[in-house]
């Protein structure tokens, strides 16, 4: 397996009136080319602010403090996005790494049409050669994403769509310069549930035809185990526990993860009863000192209140930061 | 297209009761002041009970306040009202006065918009900057500066230190009325020479009058800019690798419609500071001619005005409408 997107050790923090949120404290993962690599977790965990940061798209009061993120170029090239000047950042943003965004009726800009949101992408982008054929390709990419009737709804403002048609135009936008690297935050919490499955139909099949790598955002454990190859689980700005699909459903290590699993209904094992992970997502401002979970941890250990846990292998790439399993 | 005579219509037919409004409002001010005006406009103390008289039949003042606010605005409506002062019909004594004073509100307007706007946009770009504190300081600034202090420190500056302009008197007209806003002609036809000359009467005054605004919008511009530009749909667009100026075209297309909604405030605010600049830069104008209307308790004239002012106002207000309309797609009519 290929490295697509390696993230090293990566720290966000906001800085607002209350206090330094540190959103993100040294998260590390890889991408493969190819796979579908889901990140899960509560919401406020912090999924969001890292996929944003992959390519630099922290608003202040948030910044990137540290950490670096090695994409690797179609010709074998490595490059740090942390560190690259913002205009050839642009040039790799919406083309070679595209988002498809949590809400889609806030996505869009209502004064334009959205045909003319979609071939902006490829407009920049030069992919284009003007704006006629911009429309041109914008109507085909309409019809790939199972709009009906493109040639009229390309002239359609966004509150003349409905939630779903919004989310596909946005999904076309996102694809319509065939990146390499589709992160998906959350593109189907917004919508009916209907509706979800076949937007996630939709990206699996583009994901396919393109042979695109996706980073999926989700906090719902079902469609994880439906459509993800690995999984990384995120606590209070922290990876927890990385496995592949089966490792993290079948044989999860961390308590947290566990609690999650147990929280929602597992579709590859049969849970009799559904809980919840007792307590609440700690403040970031002050976070607790070790790990981060202890205050909600069953099987809490003097140790995880003083020294934070280091990620160890526990099965070949399965790796869970616990102290549970780190011989001392 | 339909739709929008449709629209016109309709938003045309509530101007009526907004014009009826505002003018009895204005009567009955007139109405309830304790000063006898057949007697002032008869000559004041020495008048004699006769031409009193008169002139109390001629505007029916013994009727009852309904009577003889009917008769003003019926016969005003027609044309026929005759100003008790001057002994002209009021309408054409305000028409006389009215492209002045249009042509000061339009010059003061355009410098609301040439300052306000790039001001706004530069601060909102350099948030929290020496410029946007700048800014600040301005619309502060402009926001308690009375207009005639500012009008005389400027006379004084420009025509009495270094006499490049001129105060008094009305520039030519051009030879053709198209429009019959002087400047405008000119334009129109091309007169140049007519052209320079208004705009070195008018730009001072205007100026002046528009410093206030100008203030006011820059904070506009630049809030409702700073809001565009942290909508979610911006943050979509620089993942799809858009550029900043395209970025800023985006956000500032969203911030017009609020920056449109107060110009129309804005303009309409314009003319109730255009007695006091009149008045300052001695511009034969309509508000200079309500002041002294209002020193003659002079009250058709006084109607008659507020009626006029009215009409921009609501003109105002529709273009706004319109405005709306052509920039935001959910807008229907
Ligand atoms: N603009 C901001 N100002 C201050 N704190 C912020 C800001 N944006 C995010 N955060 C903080 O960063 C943390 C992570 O937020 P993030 O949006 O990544 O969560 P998430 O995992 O995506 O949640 P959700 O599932 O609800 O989308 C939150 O706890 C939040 O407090
Ligand atoms: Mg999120």
């Amino acid at each position: 397996m290929k490295p697509i997107l390696e993230i090293k050790d990566l720290h966000v923090h906001f800085y607002t009136y209350a206090g330094v949120v540190k959103a993100i404290a040294g998260v590390s993962f890889t991408v493969y080319e190819g796979e579908t690599f889901a990140l899960v977790g509560e919401t406020g965990c912090g999924k969001s602010v890292t996929s944003r940061a992959i390519t630099r798209l922290i608003e202040s009061p948030g910044r990137i403090v540290k950490g670096s993120v090695i994409y690797h170029t179609k010709d074998g090239r490595k490059i740090d996005l942390l560190k690259l000047p913002e205009a050839e950042l642009r040039a790799i943003r919406g083309k070679e790494i595209a988002y498809i965004f949590q809400d889609p009726t806030a996505a869009l800009d209502p004064l334009y049409t959205s045909g003319y949101q979609v071939a902006e992408a490829m407009v920049v982008h030069r992919t284009v050669r003007s704006w006629k054929d911009g429309i041109k390709r914008a109507i085909e990419i309409l019809r790939s994403v199972l709009i009906p009737d493109p040639e009229k709804r390309v002239k359609a403002y966004p509150h003349e769509l409905s939630g779903g048609m919004k989310q596909r135009v946005v999904i076309g936008t996102s694809l319509s310069n065939r990146p390499r690297v589709l992160i998906a935050d959350e593109p189907t919490t917004a919508l009916d549930v209907t509706i979800q499955a076949q937007i996630l139909k939709l990206i699996e099949s583009l994901k396919r035809r393109h042979n695109a790598t996706v980073m999926l955002i989700t906090h719902n454990m079902g469609v994880v185990a439906e459509i993800a190859d690995r999984v990384a689980v995120m606590y209070a700005g922290k990876i927890v526990e990385i496995g592949n699909v089966f490792q993290i459903f079948k044989n999860p290590q961390h308590p947290y993860t566990k609690g999650l699993l147990k929280a929602v209904p597992n579709p590859l094992i049969k849970v009799e009863k559904l809980e919840s992970i007792p307590g609440t997502v700690p403040n970031l401002i002050n976070p607790p000192p070790g790990c981060r979970f202890h205050p909600r941890c069953p099987f809490v250990m003097d140790v995880c209140r003083v020294e934070e846990p280091p990620m160890v292998e526990v099965e070949p790439g399965h790796q869970v930061a616990c102290w549970l399993y780190t011989k001392r | 297209m339909a739709e929008l005579k449709k629209f016109l219509i309709r938003r045309m037919l509530t101007f009526i009761p907004t014009v009826i409004g505002v003018t009895l409002i204005t009567f009955m001010i007139a109405y309830v002041i304790p000063a006898d005006p057949a007697r002032a406009w008869a000559g004041g103390e020495k008048a004699s009970q006769k031409a009193i008289e008169l002139i109390r039949q001629r505007y029916h003042m013994d009727e009852p306040w309904y009577a003889q606010y009917w008769f003003l605005v019926t016969s005003l409506a027609k044309g026929e009202l005759i100003d008790p002062r001057t002994h002209n019909p009021v309408m054409y004594d305000i028409m006389k006065r009215f492209p002045v004073t249009i042509e000061l509100a339009l010059f003061s307007f355009v410098f609301i918009l040439i300052i306000g706007i790039p001001l706004g946009i530069i601060s909102a770009i350099k948030k929290d900057s020496i410029i946007d504190t700048f800014v600040r300081f301005f619309a502060l600034t402009g926001v308690s500066t009375p207009v005639f202090w500012l009008g005389y420190l400027l006379i004084y500056v420009f025509f009495v230190m270094f006499r490049v302009i001129n105060i008094v008197g009305k520039p030519p007209d051009p030879a053709v009325v198209i429009t019959g806003i002087p400047i405008i002609d000119a334009l129109l036809i091309g007169d140049f020479k007519t052209v320079n000359q208004h705009v070195a009467r008018y730009w001072l005054p205007g100026f002046v009058l528009g410093f206030m605004g100008a203030g006011v919008l820059a904070r506009f511009v630049r809030n409702s800019f700073l809001e565009a530009l942290s909508s979610d749909y911006i943050e979509f667009l620089k993942a799809k690798g858009v550029p900043k100026l395209r970025l800023w075209r985006h956000a500032l297309k969203n911030a017009l419609v609020p920056i449109v909604t107060v110009l129309g405030l804005q303009f309409g605010g314009l003319l109730s500071g255009t007695p006091i600049t009149e008045t300052v830069f001695s511009l034969p104008g309509m508000g200079r001619y309500a002041i002294q209307s209002i020193q003659n308790i002079d009250f058709p004239a006084i109607v008659a005005v507020t009626f006029l002012f009215a009409i921009i106002y609501v003109t105002a207000n529709l273009i706004v409408d319109i405005l709306y309309a052509i920039i935001d797609p959910r807008v229907r009519y």
